[in-house]
């Protein structure tokens, strides 16, 4: 049994590299500048999601402002290279703060309201990151408010070839730490409160720490690919502190799959996808304009219908036809153990 | 003096509002468990139709009366087709009518525009009062006034009739209410549209107050809501309203003292509130 896992875990493995490196080799044979821009945002919105899929998908958090920690990523970027030069290094210490500021505001947020029942999270991120969509608005000497500011970034950030390079390379290296994070003991008893919270407790497990880190670990990963963004734009506004950036992640792990990570990955290509394609729809009929409906739409029905989404379907699909040829296995043999008697 | 009055009524027009909406907020959530994103969406439906029926009519009556109809009607179908089907499983509920609200606030912009509608008082509500010169502007008043009007209907409804009974007998046990032979999915179906329409209304009046709606204001208010519901404890009606009138009291006076920290003070007062008592003012439940 044992073996078997190790096996299918390797085999899964082997596929997401295949996955990767067909990525790494797309910009060789495809040069296009809009599919560099539109892959970079599919990479870093898939960082988010994946550090949104850690708190909904794995533990069973919902976060309805996790949005605020990509927007303290962004901003911190922006506001150290506007500031201290457009520097490689000013870029890693933008994104290093933003690690520590997010770091402290999620304890904060988890140590206050995860002892409470799952809406009170909900509530508090919602109200603390609204809360943070003010000061970015009101404090304008810092800010620039809601006209936001450009800023100079260093040369391998404003070369989209290259800069589609970090971030893939800060997606794929992302998703094996966080899927090693998931499947360590750690991840298990994450996984097991958002299966039964009760029974993680009665097994003696302290349920508000386990919740109290995934809180952190996700709201610094959020910031980190908020960095990456602020760099791929080489502009900051009040917009990434908007809920539209939260639904996003949302929408993201919803429909990819929660509780897969590689389910982010692929919501996070469906979704900007799709915005890319409606959006462009827009001269046909003005209301694919408001294509957050039809996304709306889509994640009603994913919800409701689909809970387990893209990845968890398929892998259900997959059991489910392994169980059936098993049983027809099972007949075949037991009717030719008939024939045979 | 007479700007401590003038701020004190605008406070209580602005918690007011913001009772309306936390009353269907925190009886939804006492009966159902239901945290309803959805609801500043409804708000923001009774704001948009009532200035669209008052354009056309020229009735203020009427226009709150048709914002209380669209909101029920759209929470009708909310009830039956977002929230029965994941009945019982919080963290598809909270992601359900948020999915709700993203496409009724997107629906507004379809269906008026994305920029910002302006919304007129009614020629008898302008204007305003002077009293030995203090000046009280009418509209704020009339908002205080119904108000205090539904409150005390709510009130009512929920002390001196058979409904209101197994609505607050539903809030402390509603396994016992069910095995009394009561469906408690009819009070619940009941229940919420109750709270839509209130939130419909309270749409509906702020959008004179503020003389300008926008879609975006749903989500806005329902935070305020949220804050005001923490507060004031789930589930209890008496503790919203409080928790509103402190709410909008505080912001007012804030805003014109301290206007840096208008926002601030009511997530400190809600962060006071989690820390020394997660249940609320008048909360029963955690």
């Amino acid at each position: 049994m044992i073996m078997m896992v190790r096996k299918a875990g390797s085999l899964q493995t082997r596929l997401f590299l295949v996955f990767f490196l067909s990525l790494a080799i797309l910009p060789l044979i495809y040069d296009s500048r809009s599919l560099y821009i539109l892959c970079t945002q599919i990479f870093i919105f898939a960082i988010f999601a994946m550090s949104y899929d850690l708190l909904l998908g794995y533990t069973g958090i919902v976060s309805f402002g996790h949005g605020m920690f990509f927007g303290i990523g962004a901003y911190s970027v922006a506001i150290f290279m506007k500031n201290f030069g457009a520097t490689t290094g000013n870029f890693l210490f933008g994104i290093l703060v933003a690690v520590v500021i997010a770091a402290i505001i999620s304890y904060a947020i988890g140590m206050l309201s995860l002892r409470l029942k799952s809406h009170f999270y909900a509530m508090l991120t919602l109200a603390v990151s609204q809360l943070l969509f003010v000061v970015a608005e009101k404090w304008r000497s810092l800010t620039a408010g809601g006209d936001g500011f450009t800023f100079s970034v260093p040369d391998f950030i404003r070369d989209r070839f290259s800069f589609y390079y970090v971030c893939l390379l800060a997606m794929i290296v992302l998703f094996f730490v966080l899927r090693h994070f998931v499947q360590s003991p750690l991840g298990k008893v994450l996984k097991a409160i958002g299966q039964n919270e009760q029974r993680a407790e009665a097994l003696g497990y302290q349920i508000i720490n386990y919740k109290v880190i995934v809180s952190v670990v996700a709201g610094v990963i959020a910031a980190i690919s908020g960095g990456l963004y602020a760099g791929m734009l080489r502009f900051v506004n009040t917009t990434v502190f908007s809920i539209e950036i939260t639904l996003d992640a949302l929408l993201m792990t919803m429909i990819g799959g929660i509780g897969t990570l590689f389910g982010s990955i692929l919501g996070s290509g469906v979704v900007e996808i799709a915005h890319d394609g409606l959006t462009s729809l827009a001269k046909v009929h003005p209301i694919f304009e408001r294509w957050i409906i039809f996304m709306g739409l889509l994640y009603i029905v994913v919800v409701l219908i689909f809970p387990s989404g893209i990845t968890g379907s398929f892998n259900n699909w997959l059991e489910q036809r392994k169980k059936v040829r098993m049983q027809q296995k099972e007949i075949q043999m037991e009717e030719a153990g008939k024939k045979a008697g | 003096m007479d700007v401590i009055i003038n701020l004190l009524v605008n406070g209580l027009a602005t918690g007011m509002l913001i009772f309306l909406l936390a009353a269907g907020l925190t009886l939804i959530f006492g009966l159902m468990s239901v945290l309803n994103f959805a609801h500043g969406g409804l708000f923001a439906w009774g704001a948009f139709g009532g200035v669209w029926i008052f354009g056309l009519t020229g009735s203020f009556l009427l226009s709150m009366a048709g914002a209380i109809v669209i909101g029920m009607l759209i929470g009708l179908i909310l009830e039956r087709f977002l929230i029965r089907p994941v009945y019982g499983d919080h963290i598809q509920q909270l992601l359900v009518t948020l999915g709700g609200m993203l496409v009724l606030s997107e629906l507004l912009k379809v269906f008026w525009s994305p920029n910002p509608i302006p919304a007129a008082v009614p020629s008898y509500l302008q204007g305003s009062f002077d009293f030995g010169g203090i000046i009280l502007i009418k509209y704020r008043l009339f908002v205080i006034l119904v108000g205090v009007l539904i409150y005390i209907a709510l009130h009512l409804l929920l002390t001196k009739t058979r409904l209101g009974l197994i609505v607050r007998a539903g809030v402390i046990d509603k396994e016992m209410v069910q095995a009394l032979g009561i469906n408690i999915k009819q009070v619940f179906t009941f229940v919420f549209l109750l709270g839509a329409g209130m939130a419909a209304l309270g749409g509906s009046l702020l959008a004179p107050y503020s003389g300008v709606i926008f879609a975006e204001m749903g989500m806005q208010y329902a935070i305020l809501a949220f804050i005001v519901v923490i507060i004031g404890g789930m589930g209890s009606v008496p503790g919203s309203a409080v928790a509103a009138l402190l709410v909008g009291v505080l912001g007012s006076f804030m805003a014109y003292f301290v206007p840096e920290l208008s926002l601030a003070v009511n997530m400190l007062l809600m962060l006071f509130v989690l820390l020394v008592k997660p249940s609320g003012l008048f909360g029963a439940k955690g």
